[in-house]
């Protein structure tokens, strides 16, 4: 049925050295080609870094297909920093909650799908992640080594990887509550071995 | 950035051969630097599979926004395909309608006895769009879809219906505008006169084209129309007066059972 024409946006040039946001912009127009670039440019890293948190290389995989899946539909709604070239912390973020709802799928099923949250880019340039740059570099890499491993998975999936508790929760497989005491705790430890 | 990673200690952390606090380390700095990414070696193997699989998905076309809006009415894929494609169903139908009865509306508007051209108009419209509906001649995929197993009576009812909604919506919105004070159900007395000439003309077509059966029908509501306008003692309202409704409800039920007998045979 013709009963609406539809409407064909101009697509913005693009190559294979375009930065994100105009490739981003491309793949919002409907571009195919600008998704192929972006996906050969982001799924390694992407990758290597999902697999710190999941060992099942298929479900890893699953993951990282809705990822970008994700980005073939919601690419409109990437709005670039002023002078931000760079879609990394934006394609993370989607990738982690793309994985976390893999593993509630595989893990429980009978949990009703709660309605996703939208895609921001966290990440954003915190006092944390300032410190978090410099880890090797600064004394924090020693207090940091000084944890135990549960204090520092909960610092991770908090700061670093900036979920919310109740998806650090999901992706640990720790009630809410655990994480919470667990990044305080965590975080004073760090504040009296940097102190 | 004032620091880069080095290709080993990449070539590491991919591998998984760091402990927890150098890959906190290195995801950190990999988040906001580009150059240290590219240094992530890619299994090119896994890449093109991977966006083998991806285009899959990407390149299917997009359903169009009426597709979408039936599928979600809960229809089937097929018959959403067979609904869409339903020719004269295009804007260039859509647009005569319209226009023919925004033509019927001016004129019952503007002349004295004019309510009585939106009468005979407005139960040929839904009919015209029928007779476009199905067969040889009007249907540019005719040939293709009649060897189909959905061709035949039920094609033809699907695409009868994809045609009487709209047009049926849009009569009904004309007839709220009529000049003289109508309730709603004054309003749609033409409705069963309308639904009883298009399953006329669906019984018809067992034996002539349907294009044909239609406008046979049409043209017979027309002269019996003309007809009864010469007489003297009686006007052409008369034949959709409350009293005859029904009658109509009558011829109706008795089509549609015809409609439906031939069905049960044709499907046992």
């Amino acid at each position: 049925m013709k009963l609406f024409r539809r409407t064909r946006r101009r697509v913005p040039p693009y190559g294979p050295e375009s930065p994100d946001p105009e490739l981003l912009a491309a793949v919002a127009a409907g571009e195919s080609g600008a998704l192929e670039i972006l996906h050969r440019r982001h799924a390694p890293w992407l990758r290597a870094r999902l697999r710190y948190r999941c060992s099942d290389p298929d479900q890893l995989d699953a993951a990282l297909q809705e990822t970008f899946l994700a980005v073939w539909r919601n690419a409109g709604s990437f709005t670039p920093r002023p002078g931000d070239t760079d879609a990394g912390a934006w394609l993370w973020t989607i990738a982690i909650r793309q994985l976390i709802s893999q593993l509630r799928k595989r893990a429980n099923r009978w949990i009703a799908d709660s309605a996703p949250e939208p895609y921001e880019t966290i990440g954003d340039a915190s006092a944390e992640d300032m410190v978090l740059l410099n880890i090797e570099h600064g004394p924090l890499g020693a207090a940091l080594h000084s944890l135990s491993p549960e204090l520092r998975a909960a610092i991770q999936a908090t700061v670093l990887d900036g979920l919310t508790v109740r998806e650090a929760a999901q992706i640990l497989q720790i009630p809410e509550g655990t994480v919470k005491t667990r990044v305080m705790r965590a975080k004073a430890r760090l504040r009296e071995a940097l102190t | 950035m004032t620091w880069h990673l080095t290709p080993a200690q990449v070539h590491a952390y991919a591998s998984h051969a760091v402990d927890d606090v150098t890959a906190m380390s290195v995801e950190a700095h990999l988040m906001h630097c580009a150059p240290c990414r590219t240094l992530v070696p890619a299994d090119q193997e896994w890449i093109d599979r991977s966006w083998a699989d991806l285009r899959d998905v990407v390149d299917r076309p997009r359903p169009h926004p009426v597709e979408r809006l039936l599928r979600a009415l809960g229809l089937r894929d097929g018959t959403v395909k067979l609904l869409a494609a339903t020719p004269r169903l295009y804007r260039a139908w859509l647009v005569s309608t319209v226009f023919v009865l925004v033509c019927a509306l001016f004129a019952a508007h503007a002349l004295p006895k004019g309510s009585l051209v939106f009468f005979l108009t407005a139960p040929v419209v839904p009919l015209a769009g029928v007779a476009l509906a199905y067969g040889r001649g009007v249907d540019p995929a005719h040939t293709l879809t009649s060897i189909t197993p959905m061709a035949g009576q039920r094609l033809l009812f699907l695409r009868t219906c994809a045609v009487l909604v709209p047009a049926v919506a849009l009569c009904t919105l004309a007839a709220l505008m009529m000049p003289s004070p109508t309730t709603p159900w004054t309003a749609v007395f033409w409705l069963l006169p309308s639904l009883t000439l298009v399953a006329g003309s669906l019984v018809l077509c067992r034996w002539v084209h349907l294009s044909l059966a239609s406008g046979a029908v049409g043209l017979l509501w027309l002269v019996s129309l003309a007809v009864l306008g010469s007489a003297d003692h009686t006007t052409p309202l008369s034949v959709v007066a409350p009293h005859t409704q029904p009658w109509w409800a009558t011829a109706l039920a008795a089509l549609t059972g015809m409609l439906l007998l031939r069905l049960r045979v044709r499907t046992t």
